[in-house]
């Protein structure tokens, strides 16, 4: 054989060992993406269950879209495959190392993670016209909005069709018709008669809502935090002395109950103009204020009312709940300061949380934590978090109060406080150190104590967070959007305090 | 759209051009070396060019229905007729039947065509009728408040639509006529818009001037329409509330939208077509000082912020005894562009491009846009190219709406706060019977 042979022949066998493994490598990709294989490893029966209940597979079509139509970005772009292949070694490692009976589905399926498994261009791939022939006039208008600000604000196809693939019981269809008002109990006629300092049971006059006012004493503490403290942030510097005089605070963050009490005597008739509801509400006369509009969908997720911290409110309806309070009782009830905040949730103690615990030990982040797990006991007692919540809120009898006697300072929601936010707020302002209230001016405000999905580190009472209005209302089609109802932001809600000059 | 082969005049005209480069190039080198290159604003293909023969290709036979048999539609019908052969008018709608005897009779002795009296319908449900009469295509003409569901309805029908323009008066009319647009779309028909300059040989040569980069980047516009006063019609005896609305329509602003809009919305689509950008904030101001009936303001000035931050103006008028402008001017980085005397001046004010009328006097016999209009619109039909119009229209239509609320509150109106409105000027009731006509009142700005 000529060496030009033994060429042509080696060339030839290279080429036919090519063609067998690309063939080989495409009946691997393709039999790994049916159905049957997703199910070889996701057990969850839930998953399909839901999916079949779902218009992408129960509709007028009788067409089927099936997992890796969704999960995986779309057939033939380089990504589909760089993501199989990403997510079968995770699903395996997961598959083999983790007990099936821990997975929780409730968790995937919120607006938050849902975008880390579901491929918007997959979305796409299918649905080229959004515009279809029975589309409302709300469907148009919501997607014209979302066509002129995908980009912009990052909009997802999930953001508002997380039901699409797989069926979620009241996400859409439900719409709240009454305000789901607790009818038990009496109604109460009269404020609480106030008459030291000492804690108190606050009753709303004309309804059946009472609010638990803890009395908190005055003093000084250290806020803030030093640099070099684990998990700190340039805004929580310099930690500083600040005096707070005496005053009452909400055992618990305000609840549905007491919200929907609220709402049921404020509430603004649908697309009532802002400036409008500002215009009352600002009379110095006003002796009703103008509340809420009515929510679009269920606003507590399908979590529950009653004794959840009310959510996905505003600080403007946080704000006007307290005005709304302070007509009904004659007392004065407004947000907490940020400083009052702080120093309620520390509770006299000088640690990261009021209970013990470091926030290395209690946090996830770094390398030996995640592998290795954390320490849940101490802080498991005492707040809702990334780790206990489920990816919800919790009732607030799941925790121990701190030691002024306040439940779920630190988890759960977010507070508001009455403050803007400034990064440098504390480098400005450390001079004033005797009820301090904050920058004048603002765009963003203050809100503590993280939230249900939180890091431990970000519930430590130092921690400082803010409002952030375009990416809570960024799925909010209306033009001017809501100043009631946050779209896009659930972990958020808030609690009262009471002046106590007297 | 439909990438189309090279055709045989194309092919010719390609060759006859390399023959004349051959000829002219050392001219052309000599003169481009000291100038810069001219920068697209739109590669040849990007934007949509119509070709404009004076008659429409021939083929199948067509059937027409006219829906809405005013003025304006029965000009419509006859540009139609005109504009191809093979045209066969099957259907008429009106809400009055006098005018609908009036375009049947002129059908009759003009063109020898004659609707068959059980396709004459009347009354507020004649569009269906009409759509449902086995047309092949439908012109849209009624008062504008009525397009969006017409043209919805002929689109789920899969009818090919012609709709006079303004084609939205209100946010929930733009919004349906969005949504349609994108319907015809995928159906694949052929859906044109009366506004004609896109089919004036004139606007379209000096489109192709501007995208290839003449004036250079468009840095802002004018736009105008100044004219005397509008005709009106007084109430007559036995005339219910909405019979008079109607044969009045372009004095009341839930029928027309206000000029603004049913009549300035050429120039501002002029703007907007040929710098492709949308409003994103207007502030104006109008009033009323002549007008005999209805709601309307006799005049508008408006300032459009456009999406990259440059201002487009619009001015509308309809007094008599002031002078008249009815133009489009157009400023760009390196020169402007002007309607009224269709010449590109560079910036010192020098004459670079003129539209030369005498050559395409030579080239065509056809220059009457209202004509031309629906020759490109029958040759899509035709020749099975999807072609819609009505997305860019239904833009410039809510531009005029942004205008027109901006003048009528006094307030700075924004696109993204007026494109989700839930302005709704149709009134739930449609028939011949009383109107709440205290409830409709000139605006009052401020207010």
């Amino acid at each position: 054989m000529t060496t030009r042979k033994k060429y042509i022949l080696t060339a030839l066998g290279g080429v036919l060992f090519g063609i067998v493994l690309v063939l080989a490598a495409f009946y691997t990709s393709s039999a790994t993406s049916t159905n049957e294989s997703c199910a070889a490893c996701h057990v969850h029966p839930r998953a399909e269950t839901s999916w079949k209940q779902s218009k992408h597979y129960m509709n007028k079509s009788g067409v089927q879209t099936d997992c890796a139509e969704c999960h995986l970005p779309p057939k033939g772009t380089a990504s589909h495959y760089w993501e199989k292949v990403k997510f079968g070694l995770h699903d395996i490692w997961m598959y083999l190392t983790h007990d099936k009976e821990d997975f929780d589905f409730e968790s995937k399926r919120t607006e938050e993670y849902a975008p880390n498994i579901v491929f918007n261009s997959s979305c796409k791939k299918c649905h080229t016209n959004l515009f279809p022939e029975d589309i409302t006039d709300d469907g148009v208008a919501a997607h014209l909005y979302y066509e002129e600000n995908e980009e912009k604000l990052g909009l997802q196809c999930v953001s508002c069709h997380l039901d699409a693939g797989h069926f979620i019981a009241g996400y859409k269809h439900e719409k709240m018709t009454t305000a789901p008002i607790d009818t038990t109990g009496p109604v109460y006629t009269e404020p609480a008669s106030v008459t030291s300092f000492a804690n108190f049971i606050e009753t709303i006059p004309g309804t059946r809502a009472s609010i638990s006012m803890i009395a908190v004493p005055g003093g000084k503490f250290m806020m803030g935090s030093n640099k070099g403290d684990k998990f700190s942030r340039p805004d929580e510097y310099p930690a500083h002395e600040v005096t707070i005089s005496p005053f009452f605070m909400g055992e618990m963050e305000v609840t549905w109950n007491q919200y929907w009490a609220f709402y049921v005597e404020t509430m603004s008739e649908g697309r009532t103009k802002p400036e409008v509801i500002y215009a009352n509400n600002s009379r110095p006369d006003v002796d009703a204020v103008s509340g809420p509009t009515p929510p679009f969908g269920m606003p507590d997720q399908g979590w529950g009312m009653g004794n959840r911290p009310a959510i996905t409110m505003t600080h403007y309806a946080a704000e006007t709940f307290c005005q709304w309070l302070s007509l009904k009782t004659g007392r004065h009830y407004r947000l907490p300061t940020e400083a009052e905040w702080e120093y309620a949730a520390r509770g006299g103690t000088e640690t990261p949380y009021f209970f013990e615990g470091k926030p290395s030990s209690y946090s996830s982040q770094g390398l030996w934590n995640s592998i290795f797990g954390t320490d849940t006991t101490t802080i498991n007692r005492y707040a809702i978090y990334a780790l206990n919540s489920k990816n919800r809120t919790q009732e607030p009898s799941r925790v121990a109060a701190n030691p002024f006697g306040l439940r779920n300072m630190l988890g759960n929601v977010m507070e508001y406080c009455q403050d803007w936010y400034a990064e440098d707020a504390y480098e400005k302002g450390s001079a004033n150190t005797v009820n301090p209230k904050g920058p004048a001016t603002g765009t963003d405000y203050v809100v503590r104590g993280g939230c249900y999905n939180d890091d431990a580190s970000e519930l430590r009472c130092a921690a400082r967070r803010h409002s952030d209005y375009e990416a809570w209302l960024k799925t909010d089609p209306q033009n001017p959007k809501s100043i009631w109802w946050l779209s896009d932001m659930k972990g958020i809600g808030f609690r009262v305090v009471c002046d106590a000059e007297n | 759209m439909k990438q189309e082969g090279m055709s045989r005049r194309h092919f010719l005209t390609g060759a006859a051009a390399v023959g004349a480069a051959a000829v002219a190039a050392p001219a052309l080198l000599a003169s481009c070396s000291g100038k810069d290159k001219l920068t697209p604003l739109k590669k040849e293909g990007e934007f949509y060019v119509p070709e404009l023969p004076d008659k429409a290709i021939e083929g199948k036979e067509l059937k027409v229905g006219l829906i809405g048999c005013g003025g304006r539609g029965s000009g419509a019908i006859i540009n139609l007729l005109d504009a191809a052969d093979g045209i066969k008018v099957v259907a008429l709608g009106d809400v009055f039947e006098d005018r609908l005897n009036d375009v049947r009779n002129r059908l009759i002795n003009e063109r020898q065509q004659e609707v068959p009296q059980e396709n004459c319908f009347v009354g507020f449900d004649a569009y269906k009728k009409v759509i449902d009469s086995g047309v092949d295509m439908v012109i849209l003409t009624t008062p504008p408040v009525f397009r969006p569901e017409m043209f919805k309805y002929a689109t789920e029908k899969g009818v090919h639509s012609f709709l006079e323009k303004p084609i939205a008066v209100d946010a929930k009319g733009y919004r349906s006529v969005m949504a349609t647009a994108k319907q015809a779309q995928a159906k694949g028909l052929s859906v044109v818009v009366g506004t004609q300059r896109h089919h004036e040989r004139r606007y379209v040569e000096a489109n192709k001037q501007i995208q290839a980069g003449m004036i250079g980047e468009i840095t802002g516009g004018n736009v105008y329409w100044n004219q005397g006063m509008l005709w009106y019609r007084q109430r007559e005896a036995g005339w219910t509330d909405m019979e008079w609305n109607i044969r009045d329509w372009v004095n009341w602003k839930w029928l027309s939208g206000d000029h603004i809009i049913e009549q300035h919305v050429h120039n501002i689509d002029v703007f907007l077509w040929m710098s492709g950008l949308k409003p994103v904030s207007a502030t104006g101001f109008g009033s009323r000082q002549r007008r005999v009936t209805g709601d309307q303001y006799d005049f508008f000035s408006t300032d459009f912020t456009m999406e990259n931050g440059i201002h487009m103006h619009s001015m509308c008028r309809q007094i008599d005894g002031c002078s008249s402008k009815v133009s489009e001017f157009i400023q760009g980085s390196k020169g402007s562009w002007n309607s009224e005397t269709n010449e590109i001046k560079d910036l010192e004010g020098n004459v670079i491009w003129k539209y030369d009328e005498e050559k395409a006097k030579q080239e065509f016999q056809q220059h009457d846009p209202y004509t031309l209009e629906h020759v490109d619109w029958v040759n899509h039909i035709r020749k099975g190219t999807a072609h819609e119009e009505a997305t860019d229209n239904a833009i410039s239509c809510m531009a005029g709406i942004m205008g027109r609320e901006a003048a009528y509150t006094g307030q700075t109106v924004t696109w993204d706060e007026m494109t989700q409105s839930q302005q709704d000027f149709l009134p739930e009731k449609l028939e011949l019977g009383p109107l709440d006509l205290a409830s409709m009142t000139v605006p009052v700005p401020g207010q």
